[in-house]
């Protein structure tokens, strides 16, 4: 449970290439004006999201929060969908009413994106109360980032999954930065492991630039909480490259800084090394699966561009269960 | 040939107002200079080219509202036509 396998390794690093390659293009066309909102760009982050997935089974759920496409592309969503999703057309996940924030498919274990700051961990929890009671044998992930490890709902969640030991499992998806505040400016204490440690469950710091080190710590969180041993908190530090939000103009980081993450600290390099290392695949196999992952995202946005804008006949649909006859 | 573009920035920016013109069709251009200065519903705010080269045609005239992601002008490497 350790190491990834060499079919593991080689569907970690593609789905890594993915989110790089996905996000790096969606942001330059959402400076074209082409995604309605705009977007949160997660290029940097990819290893904590695909390590956690690595660990998943399908039926697992997720929720996570406004910076979410690297998790829904690695929970198993199609560039396609997510793509088109973005672009607020009907193809998208959540048929072009969510865009960015809201990318879900609570029917495939995604319950969703949003914009409210540490909401992501409490709803996570619900669904793990929920598969408590159901006597489900799944987790349920939280995923938070550094700025909603300082906010009270966040802690609220952790304390009840710990009283009601739930299978649950919570992510901080720690880009060392809320919009321009450095997380070391704002950690009470210094170490957020610490901590979480204090509310009774096992905390970890780890590095969350190594898919394989978060692959290991989720899947041994995930067999706690199917054994019936509780929740589990990771702290996966890892970088964003690019500013908060699309068009960012950032001032609060020297180019310095982001360069020495982008040259010395990256997980596609890093992982690319591991997989050359253990012969998992040639140097010709590695640029053939990243050429093709250039394929899968430039169809991603033809499919995007092509797809028609929800029609405004469906208008009312979604915006209740449907269970209660409102006409409206 | 670099496309310098209106970019789409904030939650709803739907177009822009070109409010003036800091190089010309025809001029040399060094990455990092403005090319146009534009007017967002907030702020106002120079266009700059990414890359040296020379200016082609002003798509826009001054006091044009430009939609966002719209292209206004290139920026041609040596050889390059628009
Ligand atoms: C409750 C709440 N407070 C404030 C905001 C405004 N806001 C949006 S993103 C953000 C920073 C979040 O930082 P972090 O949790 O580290 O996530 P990251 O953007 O780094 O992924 C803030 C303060 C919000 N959306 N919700
Ligand atoms: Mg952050």
């Amino acid at each position: 449970m350790s190491t990834l396998d060499k079919e593991k390794s080689l569907a970690a690093l593609r789905q890594m290439m993915v989110i790089r390659d996905f996000e790096e293009t969606a942001d330059k066309l959402c400076l074209r004006g082409k995604v309605p909102g705009g977007m949160h760009n997660s290029s940097g982050q990819e290893a904590a999201a695909v390590g956690v997935m690595s660990a998943l089974a399908p039926d697992d759920v997720i929720a996570t929060t406004h910076r979410s496409h690297h998790h829904t592309l690695a929970k198993g969503f199609t560039p396609k969908s997510v793509m088109a999703e973005l672009f607020a057309k009907s193809t998208g996940v959540s048929g072009g009413r969510g865009g960015s924030m809201h990318l879900a498919g609570v029917e495939r274990g995604h319950f969703g994106g949003n914009g409210i700051v540490g909401a992501g961990v409490g709803i996570a929890m619900g669904a793990a109360l929920g598969i408590q009671v159901l006597k489900d044998k799944k987790v349920s992930v939280g995923f938070v980032g550094d700025g909603g490890m300082n906010t009270g709902r966040t802690w609220e969640a952790i304390n009840m999954a710990v009283i009601y030991k739930l299978p649950f499992i919570i992510i901080c998806d720690n880009n060392q930065y809320a919009v321009e505040t450095f997380v070391g400016r704002v950690t009470g204490g210094g170490d957020l492991a610490k901590r979480a440690s204090g509310f009774g469950l096992p905390s970890f710091n780890i590095n969350g630039q190594d898919v394989e080190e978060v692959y290991k710590y989720t899947a041994e969180a995930r067999e706690r909480a199917l054994a019936g041993e509780g929740p589990t908190f990771i702290n996966a530090v890892t970088y964003r490259y690019y500013g908060h939000n699309v068009g960012e103009k950032g001032q609060y980081r020297t180019q310095e800084e982001i360069a020495e993450w982008r040259t010395s600290k990256d997980p596609i390099d890093y992982f690319t090394g591991v997989v050359l290392e253990r012969k998992f695949a040639t140097q010709q196999e590695i640029d053939d699966m990243r050429a093709s992952v250039r394929t899968e995202i430039d169809e991603a946005v033809a499919f995007a561009e092509s797809s028609p804008e929800p029609a405004i006949s469906t208008i009312t649909q979604g915006v209740d269960s449907g269970k209660l006859g409102i006409q409206l | 040939m670099e496309e310098i573009f209106v970019p789409a920035l904030g939650m709803a920016m739907d177009s822009v107002v070109l409010l003036e013109w800091t190089k010309q069709p025809g001029d040399q251009v060094n990455a990092g200079e403005s090319i146009a200065v534009i007017e967002t519903d907030k702020t106002t705010l120079d266009l700059t080219a990414e890359t040296s080269g020379v200016l082609g045609k002003h798509r826009y005239q001054v006091n044009d509202e430009v939609p966002a992601g719209n292209t206004i002008a290139v920026v041609l490497a040596p050889g390059e036509v628009e």
